[in-house]
């Protein structure tokens, strides 16, 4: 009675009898109750499903299970067998035609499109729906307590919002209010004023004369950390910048060591302790005025650096991400003109094409014994099947963009057949694809994320285990509390931070949010590996969970799966920095963790003479105190260096 | 805190990527099917307790990425296992074929006494299958390893395997305690002659199913 092979044989779906299509299932499931149904219908088991009509409308559907009616055994299993998850009762025998109606008869639909709110309440064991403000018409009981399930896929296929007064009901948002109520939410959020904005902008427009101070005055303020004094010829690089500051951490510990023994402190600390991590606001997107303004009249884009810094910030504002994300990608050089562009343009797009027509001009006979192609083929068809099924663009049957996502994977397979498909780039290309909408351009900017993160897929996964054993170092630097649990807990390796490193984070975060993280990391703003500084920040904001509780191996793994989803991407990012200010500042600075973030390596100890005179001729700001800085109504503390290194 | 259980028994799903390890592991501890999975990266586990003889058995089964290339990463998983489901697709002959290579990869990463059972997936999509049941079960008995077809959409034999598995890990499990148990010794050996001819009865179970 099933077709069962929906998700392979579309077509042949289609011409049989059944004309829905079951999008999730979930067995054992009760019909406590439901308005207008006799009693006779109630308390069966049944399959919770949401389902699909031909139209591209959903449903919930409930359906018994078995064919008969309810006896008084089904009646006593409701409650007294609850835990015990016994063999599954699929009664298909006996006299099909008729039961069947009779079965069909009592199924339960409830239209998505008019369903109003839904309930989890009893430990996950209830879900009520209602399709009437005020009214639970369906009861529905889990047997397995799992409730938590449906209602994390429905909520894939229904916008919702969750009540003030009972965090488990959730109202049925439509779509046109729910945006409103988004964009009211961020401008809620906006935490630059126009006018600080503006003021940020101005300085933005300096970088030519003082591109990394700039940036760091405006949006930090961490005055003295990085940005002291003016440069000798107003044009310093970053890394003279770090340099600088890094042999004056070193002297400023020095001088402190000598003076605590001489005076008043009596202890110091042996274990080196990290300056107090800065907060720093994010700020808002690169907007579509800024960003035509950065363009010189032939379409050049000048101030690269000013916009890194700017996208770093705060990201890029959807509407102009699709042309952004393509110098981001390195598909569109910055100092092209228009016009250089549109023939580059040109060339890519007979280039894509030309690649797609050698696998595509591939006949069977050829494919037959040409296994190495035929593998990576079949690799890409089972999992484009399975990428981002529930976001509407690549959800259904017979979706085209999954036909665009396999030509892009298949081209790729041409464009480096060395690497071929790994498993983790369809989600890779998915965003990627998502907001382009175009196969061309997704592809060569697919081509230049890979480039950026090749070695996640090396055949012996070098790369991945190089990141995995950096994170362990940046871990035990920055968080060694954390560190030496998880040591302790045979997790040193960091093998549960797999998922995250592999395919940037994309596992962790909605599209919208991805979108944002990953652009601000393709700046590689402020230093090489910041994705690993990601990972210490959502780490970190764990510690006291995974080390109070006391969690092993196999928990830590398991609490680290369930944070996707459920992590705040702002406040990850704005934590990510305070850390990299952190460890750029910290007296004890090592050179293995200047090798992993790309920093200039500690000069050597007979080169600084003329430190002293660098350090008193720094600014102006006391050299012992903590100043609290005001920065847009925000306070935010900047404890001065040489009170960092007094804490060291 | 107190423990709910009497035994916990770690089980470990491989084989080739999209054979529907995922599925069969969502079946089992939700009794659920989702035709949007997602491919699985890195690792992951689920945990269903399990009424065995009496007996309150945890049963946590872990659920690995099937692609070659990860292999390095997952085989670190396997350590501590105790029974292993070598899952294939029906309808993918490759991924039958592979069975063998991943019998070798146990046999080099995993402790040499693990229980092992073969499963042949998807056996609902009869018109695209190109694994017969009997080669199936050629194999098992090749590799002396039971064997079921299943169907994690629609929930057939995914039951039967687990609990199949579990009871041959506990059964294992009590003989080792009554070896170790100078007086039990010999009832032991006596035992394990004992559950030999099994095989048949899951052959029977699983045509009549």
């Amino acid at each position: 009675m099933s077709c069962s092979s929906v998700e392979d044989l579309p077509e042949q779906c289609k011409l049989t009898h059944k004309i829905t299509h079951d999008l999730f299932t979930q067995d054992g499931v009760l019909l406590k109750a439901s308005l207008g149904r006799p009693i006779t219908d109630l308390n069966s088991i049944g399959m919770l499903c949401i389902v699909q009509n031909m139209d591209g409308s959903k449903c919930i559907e409930w359906r018994p299970n078995d064919l008969i009616t309810i006896d008084s055994d089904t009646q006593d299993q409701e409650w007294a067998v609850v835990n015990t998850i016994g063999r599954r009762q699929r009664t298909l025998s006996g006299n099909m035609t008729s039961d069947y109606e009779a079965a069909r008869a009592r199924i339960i639909r409830i239209p998505l499109d008019e369903l109003k709110s839904f309930k989890v309440s009893r430990n996950n064991q209830q879900m009520q729906f209602s399709t009437k403000q005020g009214v639970w018409q369906n009861t529905c009981y889990f047997q397995h307590g799992n409730a938590e399930i449906f209602l994390s896929y429905l909520k894939n296929h229904v916008k919702t919002a969750k009540t003030r007064h009972d965090r488990n009901t959730y109202v049925v948002v439509e779509p046109n209010v729910e945006s409103q109520v988004l964009n009211k939410s961020f401008a809620e959020l906006d935490i630059f004023t126009e006018n600080t904005t503006d003021v940020v902008w101005n300085l933005v427009s300096n970088f030519k004369q003082r591109p990394y101070e700039t940036t760091m005055e405006a949006f930090s303020k961490l005055t003295d950390i990085v940005y002291y004094g003016e440069g000798v010829n107003g044009k310093r690089e970053m890394s003279d910048e770090v340099a600088d500051l890094l042999t004056k951490s070193m002297s400023a510990l020095e001088d402190t060591t000598s003076i605590a023994r001489s005076e008043e402190y009596e202890v110091i600390n042996v274990k080196p302790t990290l300056p107090p991590r800065p907060s720093i606001p994010r700020g808002t997107p690169l907007s579509t005025e800024k960003w035509d303004g950065l363009q010189d009249p032939e379409g050049r884009i000048t101030e690269v650096e000013g916009v890194k810094q700017l996208i770093f910030r705060g990201g890029v504002a959807h509407s102009i991400r699709h042309s952004v994300w393509k110098y981001l990608l390195d598909y569109y050089p910055w100092k092209m003109t228009k016009a250089e562009l549109k023939s580059l343009h040109k060339k890519k797009t007979e280039e894509y094409f030309s690649m797609k027509l050698q696998w595509r001009s591939m006949t069977e006979g050829q494919e037959l014994r040409f296994s190495e192609y035929r593998d990576r083929k079949s690799l890409v068809e089972k999992d484009v099947n399975r990428t981002d099924r529930t976001h509407p663009f690549f959800a259904g049957d017979n979706n085209p963009n999954l036909v665009v996502l396999q030509d892009i994977l298949m081209t790729y397979v041409m464009y480096n057949f060395d690497l071929g498909y790994v498993q983790g780039m369809s989600d890779i290309l998915a965003p990627l694809l998502l907001l382009m909408g175009n196969e061309v351009d997704s592809f060569w900017c697919f081509v230049g994320f890979m480039e950026k993160i090749s070695s996640n897929f090396d055949m012996d996964q070098a790369g991945m285990k190089q990141q995995l054993l950096n994170l362990q170092q940046l871990m035990a630097f920055i968080t060694p509390d954390l560190a030496k649990h998880l040591a302790s807990k045979d997790s040193g390796n960091m093998y549960f931070c797999f998922r995250w490193l592999l395919v940037w984070f994309k596992r962790e975060f909605s599209h919208r949010d991805i979108m944002r993280l990953w652009e601000v990391l393709w700046t590689g703003l402020p230093c090489a590996n910041f994705h690993l500084l990601i990972c210490v920040a959502i780490l970190d904001a764990e510690k006291d969970v995974l080390i109070s509780k006391d969690y092993g191996f196999t928990e830590v793994l398991k609490h680290v799966n369930d944070l996707s989803m459920c992590l705040d991407v702002d406040i990850i990012l704005s934590t990510a920095e305070g850390i990299y200010h952190q460890i750029v500042s910290s007296p004890h600075l090592s050179d293995q963790i200047r090798v992993i973030l790309g920093l200039p390596l500690a000069l050597k100890p007979d080169v600084p003479e003329t430190e002293p005179t660098t350090f008193s001729n720094g600014n102006d700001i006391g050299e012992t105190e903590e100043v609290t800085l005001e920065y847009n109504g925000h306070e935010i503390s900047v404890v001065t260096k040489t009170v960092w290194a007094l804490l060291a | 805190m107190a423990k709910t259980y009497d035994y916990l028994f770690k089980l470990l799903l491989i084989g080739d990527s999209g054979v529907g390890k995922t599925s069969i592991l969502f079946r089992f501890s939700e009794d659920a099917f989702n035709i949007s999975f997602i491919s699985t990266i890195g690792i992951d586990f689920k945990i269903r307790t399990i009424d065995l003889d009496g007996k309150k058995v945890k049963l946590q089964i872990w659920d690995t990425a099937g692609q070659e290339r990860f292999r390095t990463i997952t085989t670190a998983y396997y350590r501590g296992s105790m029974g292993i489901m070598l899952v294939y697709d029906v309808t993918n002959e490759k991924s039958f074929e592979n069975i063998k290579n991943w019998i070798r990869n146990i046999e080099e990463n995993a402790s040499a006494d693990v229980e092992k059972m073969i499963l042949g997936n998807k056996c609902d999509l009869d018109a695209k299958r190109q694994v017969s049941k009997e080669r199936g079960e050629q194999l098992a008995v090749e590799y002396q390893i039971k064997f079921v077809e299943t169907s994690a959409k629609d929930s057939l034999n995914v039951e039967y395997a687990f609990y199949t598995l579990a009871r041959d890990i506990k059964a294992k499990m009590e003989k080792k305690q009554e070896a170790s148990n100078p007086a039990g010794a010999r009832s032991g050996t006596h035992q394990l002659r004992d559950e030999r001819p099994k095989p048949t009865s899951w052959l029977a179970r699983c045509s009549v199913l």
